[in-house]
């Protein structure tokens, strides 16, 4: 199988693989955190301490690797299954860098699924910039201006 | 294994290789020769000469030709917290994305 890496903008980066699985397994692998647990932490122990698949919803992953504990975090910004998962990423050894995260499953028909991450990163600052000039008050607001926003990037 | 489109010609991709990260690092201590770094790295002249070669391309490393040494310093462009982030990004995600292909073969068959 071939990952596919390409930068549409500098700030951007889109990995694409095929998994030879069909797309509500690939889907589940992603969102059932029993099954996170077997992939995501790269063959190291992988600790989920929260994963609340929902908008708005908090996830936090602890990493613990050979050279020390790692740990990841963010949020849900859209849960569609089994098609799309946005979220945003932070680890705790770059304080103050968010990326975003989306992440698309598209059924290839033969029992295989098209995988493709596309994540924008910025700093907090910046993030927190970008959220204040698209807010007229409430949460939702700002995520709907970030929404803007990236759609105008991807 | 890892496909890079064309416009990857440029600092992220020359960062998302372990040993160039380490070049650089090295770099950002004293100048080196490319023999120097051959010896640091444990490779082949010529495998040390293609790295070097990608990382003047993105404007990450100046060679020098002095008598028969190549001396290598960093250059102009200076790799920030960010690209070196993003590289690193990258490389975790295709080594998730390995065990992932690894787990849904192993599960397959299985209800879950």
């Amino acid at each position: 199988m071939t990952t596919t890496v390409t930068t549409p903008t500098d700030r951007e980066i889109r990995i694409q693989r095929i998994f030879d699985a069909p797309r509500d397994r690939v889907w589940r692998a992603f969102t059932d955190p029993a099954l996170v647990a077997q992939w995501w932490g790269r063959g190291n122990t992988l600790v989920i301490e929260r994963m609340d698949v929902k908008r708005g919803g908090h996830w936090r992953f602890v990493e613990h690797a050979p050279d020390g504990v790692h740990g990841f975090e963010g949020r849900f910004r859209e849960v569609t299954p089994p098609e799309r998962l946005a979220q945003t990423f932070e680890w705790d050894g770059m304080p103050g860098y968010v990326a975003a995260e989306t992440v698309t499953f598209e059924d290839l028909g033969d029992g295989r699924t098209r995988v493709t991450t596309t994540t924008l990163f910025h700093t907090s600052e910046e993030r927190d910039g970008m959220l204040s000039a698209g807010m007229e008050g409430g949460v939702n607001e700002s995520y709907a201006a970030l929404d803007r926003l990236l759609a105008g990037l991807a | 294994m890892v496909q890079y489109s064309p416009r990857l010609g440029d600092a992220f991709a020359a960062v998302a290789d372990p040993t160039r990260r380490g070049i650089l690092e090295r770099l950002g201590r004293r100048d080196a020769s490319i023999t120097d770094l051959a010896t640091t790295f444990d490779m082949t002249l010529t495998g040390m000469k293609k790295h070097v070669r990608i990382l003047e391309d993105a404007g990450l490393v100046v060679t020098e030709k002095l008598g028969r040494v190549r001396t290598c310093t960093l250059g102009p462009r200076r790799l920030d917290d960010l690209a070196a982030w993003i590289a690193k990004y990258q490389e975790m995600q295709n080594a998730r994305f390995n065990r992932l292909a690894d787990f849904l073969e192993r599960t397959k068959g299985e209800s879950s």
